[in-house]
């Protein structure tokens, strides 16, 4: 019973908290509102949906080679650096090639926001939008394995080989062989009553490498001497800068407090 | 002195051309533009980050100061190659200082 009601406590918590993350329909998580420097440019906030991205880059290939950080307005992504073939412009160049078409010119010269024509209504789309959101996530989702909250489960799409997420981008990425990280970690439940976890480090390195999380997000290795409760986590600290705003809700327990109470 | 059969003498003339053809050719194109020495050198820096939990104290150590000493260089660059490249030369160096502190911690 005392478990029941801690249960039903953190997952209010998490709930509460995060209004905009495990809450949200699947075509809507992750979305990440970029709007400061387009509001200094007179034009709508751009809306970037992680869903897009995902199935095709690792989380490491965008969050370090391309430079974007995991925090908000931390990036200095302009249209400046996206027309010199970084950030956003490192692929959206108008050259590279995806299903064998060209990607669109992110920021390219001479378009113009009212031109229903050009491409920056792609990205500055501004409020709205969520029905053709929907239909897209839908059709680029289309069979891909889900969770049980109806998000896409990336983690199974890519061991059933339904994605392939590219790691690196020629000309910015620095050759290296794939990280052999093989240690798991058992990480004892702050409550009696919930599983203990435990936190893969194969399954996290080969979609962040070490620097997404170490030493920003975890600033220590050492079993025991980092303490975090699920109460930072639902506020967006440790797990929880990825875990119920890109990466799975935290409402999904037991896909971490998977370990046994001994 | 009677003239070569008309196949020697073509023989010759083919042979002729061909030794001077390669100063009629156009020059081959150039080497691909070199990266320059910062870029190499940060290529070389952060190309570690994987290897970071296998490496000696003193190669990590070395590693962090070749960051601090490449960092003026990047400082020098054009806006976008300078936030991209600091960014990332700054999770290589916080990395390597991460491993190296929690060496010491050990």
């Amino acid at each position: 019973m005392r478990g029941l009601a801690g249960r039903a406590l953190l997952l209010a918590l998490a709930a509460g908290s995060l209004a905009m993350g495990p809450g949200a329909p699947p075509p809507e998580y992750g979305r990440v509102v970029l709007g400061r420097s387009a509001r200094k440019a007179g034009v709508p906030a751009v809306g970037f949906d992680h869903w897009r991205h995902r199935a095709l880059f690792t989380c490491r290939l965008c969050h370090v080679d391309v430079g974007f950080a995991m925090a908000a307005g931390e990036t200095g992504v302009t249209a400046s650096t996206n027309r010199s073939g970084f950030h956003c412009g490192a692929c959206h160049d108008g050259k590279r090639l995806h299903q064998e078409k060209p990607l669109f010119a992110a920021c390219a010269e001479g378009g113009r926001i009212d031109d229903p024509a050009a491409a920056c209504r792609r990205c500055h789309a501004g409020p709205g939008g969520a029905a053709r959101r929907a239909e897209e996530f839908a059709r680029i989702t289309a069979g891909l394995p889900r969770d049980r909250l109806g998000h896409v489960d990336w983690e199974r799409a890519e061991a059933e080989r339904r994605v392939r997420p590219v790691d690196q981008l020629p000309g910015l990425s620095i050759p290296r062989r794939p990280l052999e990280m093989k240690k798991e970690v058992a990480i004892a439940s702050g409550a009696a009553w919930m599983d203990g976890i435990l936190f893969s480090h194969p399954k996290h390195s080969v979609w962040n490498g070490c620097e997404v999380c170490h030493p920003d997000i975890f600033p220590s290795t050492h079993s025991g001497q980092a303490r975090y409760s699920m109460l930072q986590i639902s506020s967006g600290e440790y797990c929880g800068v990825c875990h119920g705003r890109v990466a799975f809700p935290l409402g999904d327990c037991e896909r971490c407090h998977k370990r046994p109470v001994r | 002195m009677p003239h070569p059969p008309r196949a020697v003498r073509r023989a010759l003339a083919a042979l002729l051309l061909a030794l001077a053809a390669p100063a009629a050719r156009p020059a081959p194109p150039p080497a691909a533009a070199a990266a320059p020495a910062w870029r190499t050198e940060f290529d070389e820096v952060c190309a570690r980050t994987q290897d970071a939990m296998a490496l000696s104290v003193e190669e990590l150590r070395s590693l962090v100061a070749r960051c601090d000493a490449l960092l003026p260089a990047l400082e020098k660059l054009a806006e976008s190659e300078r936030k991209v490249f600091t960014r990332r030369l700054q999770a290589c160096r916080s990395l390597y200082q991460f491993v190296l502190d929690s060496r010491g911690q050990k």
